[in-house]
């Protein structure tokens, strides 16, 4: 049984007169007719509005695929029946070569987002950090290093200041730079948490965290890694690692639809803790501490000694392993590096105040 | 209804219908991280289109997400050659002054520099504000008729920036200026189908709008000057006093300038405007909503974090593992909570306000809509990516 035929709206897509027509069933029942246009069941697709609003599906269309004529129809007996009968009324028709478009889009822009951020950024931030002035380099590595404290540990204070590891600490620092010629005064602190790992921050702030400490077994091993600190120091790693962070930022907060910004030390402070240097970087940083322990006598085997029991732990990797998933090989690197231990750095009671530096 | 008829304009929004569309796309922004967002936007536009009527006929939004999403990919490689430049240069000039600034000379030199990493966004805002409206036009249907508006983005930015310079010089006397000139630049390169659309007055009739914050500004400035002829608490009352009075006095502009712009708008062969938005309602619109929002929201977040509060109970004692879990559980929750937030501030605030708006305009001469005639759409290549990309173009 076919519905009845009832009074619709037609609006022809040629002009904006609304004119009154009778649509009606087609007597095969494949079709609605009205006035002088037939529109195939299967190619009509409902439009969002009150009642039903039709239009007539056209693979040339304009912006969609829809003829822009538009057919309205009161909610009654012929709606309910073109509800259940028309086939694809809520498709959403494509038109054929949407999905490559969508892949050439999509890889492009992939392509150029990458381009950006590994190619130019990298190169420009380098560039930027070369002009910046060492003073200033210094003021910023010091709100770097605030920052992270508030990224451990919230308000209070977070820097150890046992007397007595202090003073061991400053022995180690003496051993270490004394004489080397270094291009930055090295500023040695140790922060108390948990964490296993050490950072260099820009401007010469080398950052020990507790969980270093209890985890080193002498006072070589903290020594070998401050070496490799130093070695990022020297480079200008960290400086370098922030400009990169501070143009990402915004870029990775833009695809994410989030331009929040404004916070690029925050991100500066989550970047270094788990910094990611470079592998080229991390290589010259592991050179330059082989030659510094063997200059100094203290030897490469503590900093072996240390790779090979980090690995061994797995789960989180300090900075220091980040980039080097093949730290045994480290391990042989440093020992093969030779660099015979002399003098120990620190006697027994001094490694021992520097562990308990934050008692 | 005759040749010279009036017509209603009204807006049929129903919070129980758009609350699950938004919440719904909402949470799939959420679970596609953020790609979504795109097919969402162009559901809700779908669905608020609809339900605005003009002597009962719907209006239709032809936008899609697909479209929106490729319109993003093109410009986010423009704007992150843009924004990476802009802020590594600034960041590299800013370093020196930002942390600790030694003198008065670099206190200064930092403000300087913060203000100009925002102006130097600002003409891309302005930019990506006009593609969207041509977008938003370009795509939307008046009984089967397209609308649009002339591609003139560059015109309209350079046009924007030099208004913005005289409004900062004349210390914000000018802004009506800026309204009725940037109003007048877009309404006369909108069409209707084959109609233009024309915008009468003058931009000296938006002072009585402006009275109210005329009024604050010659408050904050007398403040000022007493401030600077001699101290006490008197300037400083003076000063703040101003500012809320131009605050308010802004959002009353706002409203009577979309009257007084609207109602000196007209459509090629007779057809004419008229909007009687009342600021008082606005405003009552506003708390209302927010009220109801945030009573709604509260119940929310207390359903949402109160599973999580008896996970963190035995925090301290529980695994590494688990500790990462209720952290990244924590995450979730956070930004669906913000998620719900948002939904509720389009359907109880952004909502009743669109809709009082639309609800104060009257159409005069429809009669003359009837010989309108179709044009050629119009393919704006990057939709409004712009827009997207910088977060802006409003609720919808």
């Amino acid at each position: 049984m076919l519905p009845a035929a009832e009074a619709a709206v037609w609006f022809d897509g040629q002009s904006a007169r609304r004119q009154a027509v009778e649509a009606e069933v087609a007597p095969d029942g494949r079709a609605l007719r009205f006035g002088r246009e037939i529109w195939p069941l299967e190619r009509l697709r409902r439009i969002e509005g009150e009642g039903l609003v039709l239009a007539l599906m056209d693979e040339g269309g304009d912006e969609l695929p829809h003829d822009p004529a538009r057919l309205v129809l009161a909610e009654g007996a012929l709606a309910g029946w073109v509800r259940a009968n028309a086939p694809a009324l809520s498709r959403r028709d494509v038109r054929r070569g949407t999905g490559r478009k969508i892949a050439v889009r999509v890889v492009l822009a992939v392509a150029a987002l990458a381009a950006i951020l590994f190619g130019f950024l990298p190169r420009i931030s380098d560039v930027l950090a070369e002009q910046l002035p060492p003073e200033q380099e210094v003021a910023f590595g010091k709100a770097v290093v605030a920052q992270i404290e508030g990224l451990l540990g919230g308000e209070e204070p977070l820097a150890c200041d046992g007397a007595r590891g202090l003073a061991a600490l400053e022995k180690m620092e003496r051993r270490l730079t004394e004489g080397q010629g270094l291009a930055y005064d090295i500023e040695l602190s140790v922060l108390d948490h948990d964490m296993l790992n050490a950072f260099a921050a820009p401007g010469g702030q080398i950052v020990i965290v507790r969980g270093l400490l209890d985890e080193a077994e002498s006072a070589e091993e903290v020594a070998g890694v401050l070496a490799h600190e130093i070695g990022h120091v020297e480079a200008r790693d960290p400086v370098r690692l922030a400009f990169r962070a501070a143009g990402s930022a915004g870029i990775l907060a833009l695809v994410f639809g989030d331009v929040t910004g404004g916070t690029v030390i925050g991100v500066l402070g989550d970047h270094i803790l788990s910094a990611s240097y470079t592998r080229e970087a991390e290589a010259a940083a592991d050179a330059f501490a082989f030659d510094l322990l063997a200059r100094t006598g203290i030897g490469t085997g503590g900093l072996a000694a240390f790779f090979d029991r980090i690995e061994a732990m797995g789960g989180d990797v300090p900075e220091i392993l980040s980039t080097h998933p093949a730290s045994g090989s480290r391990a042989e690197a440093a020992r093969g590096a030779g660099g015979a231990a002399g003098r120990p750095v620190l006697d027994e009671a001094e490694w021992l105040s520097l562990k308990r530096i934050c008692d | 209804m005759g040749h010279e008829g009036e017509a209603k304009v009204g807006y049929l929004g129903d919070p129980a219908k758009l609350f699950p569309l938004a919440l719904g796309t909402g949470v799939l922004g959420l679970l596609t991280l953020g790609v979504y967002r795109f097919w969402g936007k162009a559901r809700i536009r779908r669905h608020v289109w609809s339900k605005v009527r003009l002597d009962g006929d719907g209006f239709e939004f032809t936008g899609t997400g697909l479209e929106m999403f490729l319109g993003f990919l093109l410009s986010v490689v423009v704007l992150a050659i843009y924004l990476a430049v802009v802020q590594l240069v600034l960041f590299a000039v800013g370093i020196r002054f930002v942390l600790d600034p030694q003198n008065r000379l670099e206190e200064f030199a930092q403000g300087i520099s913060i203000l100009l990493s925002f102006v130097a966004v600002l003409p891309l805002m302005v930019f990506a504000a006009y593609r969207s409206r041509r977008y938003k036009l370009a795509r939307t249907r008046f009984r089967g008729i397209r609308l649009a508006m002339e591609n003139a983005a560059g015109a309209y930015t350079l046009r924007a920036m030099g208004y913005l310079l005289l409004v900062v010089l004349s210390l914000g006397l000018l802004w009506p200026l800026m309204t009725f000139r940037l109003e007048a630049f877009m309404t006369e390169r909108t069409w209707y189908g084959t109609s233009r659309f024309r915008q009468g007055g003058s931009w000296r009739g938006l002072y009585p709008a402006y009275g109210h914050v005329v009024a604050g500004i010659v408050l904050c400035l007398a403040g000022a000057a007493l401030g600077i002829a001699g101290g006490g608490g008197f300037p400083v009352f003076l000063v703040i006093a101003g500012l809320v009075w131009a605050a308010i006095g802004f959002v009353v502009y706002r409203v009577r300038a979309f009257a007084y712009l609207m109602s000196h708008k007209m459509l090629d062969g007779g057809v004419g405007f008229r909007a009687m938005p009342a600021t008082g309602t606005v405003i009552w619109l506003y708390i209302k909503g927010a009220f109801i929002a945030g009573l709604l929201g509260g119940l929310a977040s207390a359903m949402i974090f109160a599973p999580l509060g008896t996970m963190l109970a035995g925090i301290e004692s529980a695994s590494q593992l688990v500790q990462v879990e209720v952290a990244v559980l924590g995450a979730a929750s956070y930004l669906l909570l913000l998620t719900v937030f948002g939904a509720l501030g389009l359907v109880f605030i952004s909502q009743p306000i669109l809709g009082h708006f639309i609800g104060s305009v009257t159409v005069t001469g429809a009669g003359a809509l009837e010989a309108v005639r179709q044009r050629g759409a119009d393919g704006g290549a990057d939709a409004e990516g712009f827009a997207d990309a910088l977060d802006i173009g409003g609720a919808f």
